[in-house]
């Protein structure tokens, strides 16, 4: 009981630490249409431009999905096919994601975090710098292979026990929540159709 | 057992996949799960080796290299503020103004934005991200039938796939060893045919069902002669500008095609603030909302990469190409094989995937039969076009699911509440559509001069006289394998310094 | 031989779509191993990204992901700026003399050097000759031309090139075309008439300038990861050897075929073909000489291959300049 406290408090740890670099890292969007628009502009109306700032705009991005990955899976807005799920009982559904996040997601993501530091070390060891003229230096945009899958693997870790507390009893269901940010959602309002 | 497996573990890995995509995980999680769970198997069975599991992390580092997909987060970030910042309502509710008692008005509107956000950008996930957030709830509130506007959205959107510049056509081009000019110039004819069936239909349904496609009620209707002419060229400046930077731009070569939607998403930013209505709380929610949904489409294509590789090492691609020494019928046979399979694999893969895995085996067979390559690369790319659109895993389908409200919700404007569209209506509205789709594939099956043109000889006999000519700076003599050389001058003696 | 030979299957990852015909150095690599053996030794050749991303060859055969690669060593120059030197840079090496350098210079073993440090053994597969100068849509009459030009190419050309004044620009691939075609880039370079002529630049740029200074015969290489390869039995070390010389002289002779007859039809569908002029030649070679003053003090690796490497080359230069030089130039110039 006490191990299954501990474990909440984890989960709740990783949540706010993934809900924080999410919330911050989404600010590389703005960053990388300014540097982009910025470039071609520059291009054309000053005849200046350079391969850093043309690379910059995707280093940003990488940053953006890489590391915000986890903050996605936290906010459950990874994609799913509910065509057969949504038959299913809610117990079911979260038996299926605990299953999942416990037996493929954590071991897949701790191995690519795992695997990818050597690569990583080396690239820092040989100053590795992108193939053109002027381009950037390429260990930031490694480290981010490793720092994203790490954190994934947290967040799963985090996912699967919320899932459990759920079967347990002691939690809400994750999966009932998380949606669609962008429309006014009415929660007591229950589709015409699935009624 | 082990020896079935051993034989037959692509297939297999295959309906897994299905099981595991049904089973509700998420997709992304789903690939990557499978991928690693048959490369265990695969291992287990002596197939491949634990070693080549570490490409993993290096596909996944190339993946974050790719700056083509740079056009998903741009252009989904220009959706979403012409969204939040209300410009896309205004321009989809003037249209609907000005088509006015015409019913279907705001279908027409969708499958035109569609095609000029296609035109924009090859990227499927972001046209029918940013048109299902700037069309659907305009759709909702005014009571377009659910299945109607899924469909008009998703294959609008799917449009960006066939529409140059397209992102498809480059590298299906590339991989088939056909020119991009060739393959664009190909998908011109197809594109303005797939538009007009579209069209067609929402005027045959504003016709027969009139119901499912309505015009704007009257009370929506609010203005009429001059005031409805104001403010339609009014609600036209914010677009026609944006039209200008992300087309304009790249027409002019201020921006590369990528560039060009990262040009609109600042042009909407600008548009919004001048507008006042870029409050640091729409910035935020636009921020995050790109955030999550170019994560979870670049982290499908993360999840394809794993799936893929494994496929790969237990030698799926040599079962593919195993069926395809089984197929009869020549090239009509052929062609058909190849439209099914590739209508199937686009369920689940990714159309890199598709385009690596599968044309690099059936372009030479193609070749050998004497079809005319950018004819099969357009019908290829047409074809993935409608296997995005297929239920139940076309991956246009997830992308409109993901920002289509499940649930009802009370609408801002009319205070009314809209019931929330369910995966089914998705499902079902498709269809139609889909047959639209097959048809304007069927009669670019019938008719190749609309894709081919008439046939540019090249004249064998030409080519004996060509001149090698380079111009002012042809200094005439080239030396062979060393310096430029002096021949047809009287000779005697050389003088090469450093080589006395 | 006295022992039974081992049955192996290896994976070999490229660099390059199947479209690129220096892909086929790698599939004539691979079937000549498996014909020298009788089958015992097949190799299955990937394309690029199918296994591993397309520069991700050299980690993944250093790091034994895959048994072997064929790529261009200098797509790793941002790891070490000599490993370019087993491929090509500015005004290097022809093909021939490329081959004279590896057999009977100290290529060979300075390479192999190098490259040991990364756990891999590269022998020559392959070589598309000197490439184009790539597609123009200004002409260039000077140096001066060259002013703010902005161009999509990569590697070192693109770093000297830089100094007369260009703007290189790493446009994304599916952009290259569309960006050439409205002006958003003013030229592109990629590899030589065949290979040039699929991607349709001559339909979106007028001028196609000769020489690729800056791609003077790049070299194409097999790599076999090095513990592997020390394991194998020495009858397969040599069929390996072997194989790679053939695939080596196999994808010259095809370019050699094949380039004329697509250039031909380049200019009959309007392309307009152009020199280089002397001075940007000469420029460009000053700006090379700095480049490589600069590299040669930063980088003991470089210093130490390139200087044997130009020690070479001049004598190379000098002997076809007598005869092979003169030879070749009459005939070109009674052929034309
Ligand atoms: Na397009
Ligand atoms: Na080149």
């Amino acid at each position: 009981m006490l191990m299954f406290q501990a474990l909440l408090a984890y989960s709740k740890v990783v949540d706010a630490i993934n809900e924080r670099v999410g919330t911050t890292v989404k600010w590389l969007i703005l960053g990388s249409v300014l540097v982009s628009a910025g470039n071609a502009t520059s291009r054309y109306a000053l005849g200046m431009a350079s391969n850093a700032w043309l690379e910059l705009q995707w280093y940003f991005f990488a940053a953006v999905y890489m590391l915000g990955a986890a903050y996605t899976l936290k906010r459950n807005e990874h994609v799913r096919i509910d065509l057969v799920s949504s038959r299913l009982t809610a117990r079911t559904r979260n038996w299926i994601d605990a299953g999942g996040m416990l037996i493929f997601v954590m071991p897949t993501t701790l191995y690519i975090c795992l695997e990818s530091i050597p690569n990583f070390w080396e690239s820092v060891l040989n100053q590795e710098v992108s193939q053109n003229a002027g381009g950037l230096i390429r260990w930031p945009l490694r480290i981010l292979v490793p720092i994203g899958f790490g954190l994934l693997f947290l967040q799963a870790g985090s996912e699967f026990i919320k899932r459990v507390a759920f079967l347990r009893g002691e939690g809400e269901d994750v999966l009932e929540s998380g949606g669609h940010p962008d429309m006014d959602m009415d929660d007591d309002e229950i589709s015409e159709e699935t009624k | 057992m082990e020896a079935f497996l051993q034989a037959n573990l692509a297939p297999v890995m295959f309906g897994t996949l299905i099981f595991f995509l049904l089973s509700g995980f998420p997709v992304a999680f789903s690939l990557a799960a499978n991928g690693i769970l048959f490369g265990l198997i695969g291992i287990e069975l002596g197939l491949l080796d634990f070693v080549l599991l570490q490409a993993l992390p290096e596909r996944v580092y190339g993946l974050l290299q790719n700056d083509t997909l740079l056009a998903i987060p741009f252009f989904t970030f220009m959706g979403i503020l012409l969204q939040r910042s209300g410009m896309a309502e205004d321009l989809l509710e003037s249209a609907g103004q000005l088509f006015g008692p015409l019913p279907g008005g705001l279908g027409y509107a969708v499958i035109l934005v569609g095609a000029l956000l296609a035109a924009t950008t090859g990227v499927v996930a972001a046209s029918v991200i940013s048109m299902g957030l700037i069309s659907l709830p305009v759709m909702m509130r005014y009571g377009f039938n659910n299945g109607v506007a899924a469909g008009l959205l998703t294959s609008a959107g799917s449009l960006a796939q066939v529409i140059p510049p397209s992102l498809v056509l480059i590298v299906l081009a590339d991989v088939l060893g056909v020119s991009v000019g060739d393959a664009y110039r190909g998908a011109l004819v197809p594109s303005f045919l797939m538009v007009g069936l579209l069209l067609a239909y929402v005027a045959f349904l504003s016709i027969t069902k009139p119901h499912l496609v309505p015009a704007l009620p009257p009370e929506a209707r609010t203005m009429r002669g001059w005031t409805l002419v104001k403010s339609i060229l009014v609600s036209m400046v914010p677009p026609v500008l944006l039209i200008f930077l992300v087309l304009g731009t790249i027409f002019i070569g201020w921006a590369t095609p990528t560039e060009g939607g990262a040009m609109g998403a600042m042009g909407a930013l600008i548009l919004a603030f001048v507008r006042r209505r870029l409050s640091k709380e729409t910035l935020r929610g636009a921020l995050d909302t790109t955030t999550k949904l170019a994560t979870f489409v670049m982290f499908i294509l993360v999840g394809s990469t794993i799936f893929a590789l494994t496929f790969r090492a237990i030698n799926g691609d040599i079962w593919i190409e195993h069926l395809f020494s089984l197929v009869p019928g020549g090239e009509t046979g052929f062609m058909i094989f190849v439209s099914v399979l590739v209508f199937v694999l686009g369920f689940f893969i990714d159309f890199f995937e598709i385009a690596f895995i599968l044309m690099p085996l059936i372009g030479p067979v193609a070749e050998n039969m004497g079809i005319n390559m950018v004819w099969f690369l357009v019908l290829v790319g047409m074809n993935m076009a409608i296997s995005f659109l297929t239920p139940p895993f076309g991956f246009a389908l997830f992308y409109l699911r993901s920002v289509a409200p499940k649930k009802g919700y009370v609408d801002k404007i009319t205070g009314r509440k809209v019931p929330g569209m369910s995966t089914t209506q998705i499902y079902k509205g498709v269809l139609p559509f889909i047959c639209i789709q097959v048809l304007s594939m069927i009669l670019i099956f019938i008719f190749p001069e609309w894709v081919t043109g008439p046939e540019v000889v090249i004249n064998e006999a030409d080519l004996e006289n060509i001149s090698f000519d380079m111009g002012p700076d042809d200094d005439g003599g080239l030396g062979g394998f060393g310096l430029p050389g002096d021949a047809g001058d009287s000779g005697g003696e050389i003088k090469l310094p450093g080589f006395e | 031989a006295s022992h039974a030979l081992p049955e192996l299957n290896w994976r070999l990852a490229t660099s390059v779509p199947p479209t690129i015909e220096f892909y086929e150095g790698a599939v004539t690599f691979a079937e000549e191993v498996e014909r020298m053996t009788d089958g015992k030794f097949k190799i299955r050749v990937f394309a690029g990204g199918e296994l591993v991303p397309a520069f991700g060859v050299f980690d993944a055969v250093s790091d034994g992901t895959v048994e072997m690669g064929h790529t261009a060593s200098y797509y790793y120059f941002g790891k070490n700026e000599a490993y370019a030197l087993d491929t090509t840079v500015p005004f290097g090496m022809n093909y021939r003399q490329f081959q004279a350098w590896w057999n009977y210079g100290n290529g060979k073993t300075l390479i192999q050097d190098l490259f040991a440090k990364a756990n891999i053994v590269p022998f020559p597969a392959g070589n598309t000759g000197v490439q184009m100068g790539g597609w123009f849509n200004k002409e260039v009459k000077s140096v001066a031309d060259l002013d703010g030009l902005k161009m999509r190419i990569g590697g070192m050309g693109g770093k000297i090139i830089q100094k007369l004044g260009v703007v290189p620009q790493s446009v994304p691939g599916a952009d290259i075309y569309p960006s050439l075609e409205k002006g958003t880039i003013d030229a592109a370079e990629w590899i030589g008439p065949h290979d040039d002529m699929k991607l349709g630049f001559n339909q979106v740029a007028s001028y196609y300038y000769t020489p690729g200074w800056w791609e003077a015969g790049p070299n194409l290489s097999v790599y076999i990861n090095k513990e592997k390869f020390d394991a194998l039995p020495v009858e397969y070390q040599a069929i390996v050897e072997a194989a790679a010389t053939r695939a080596n002289v196999d994808m010259m002779s095809s370019y050699d075929a094949k380039n004329p007859v697509a250039l031909k039809k380049l200019i009959s569908t309007g392309t307009k073909l152009r020199a280089f002029p002397r001075d940007v030649l000469e420029a460009a070679y000053a700006a090379a000489q700095e480049t490589y003053a600069e590299l040669r003090e930063s980088n003991p690796d470089f210093k130490l291959i390139y200087d044997d490497m130009v020690k070479f080359q001049k004598d190379q230069n000098l002997w076809a300049g007598v005869a092979e030089g003169r030879q070749d130039a009459f005939m070109q110039s009674i052929s034309r």
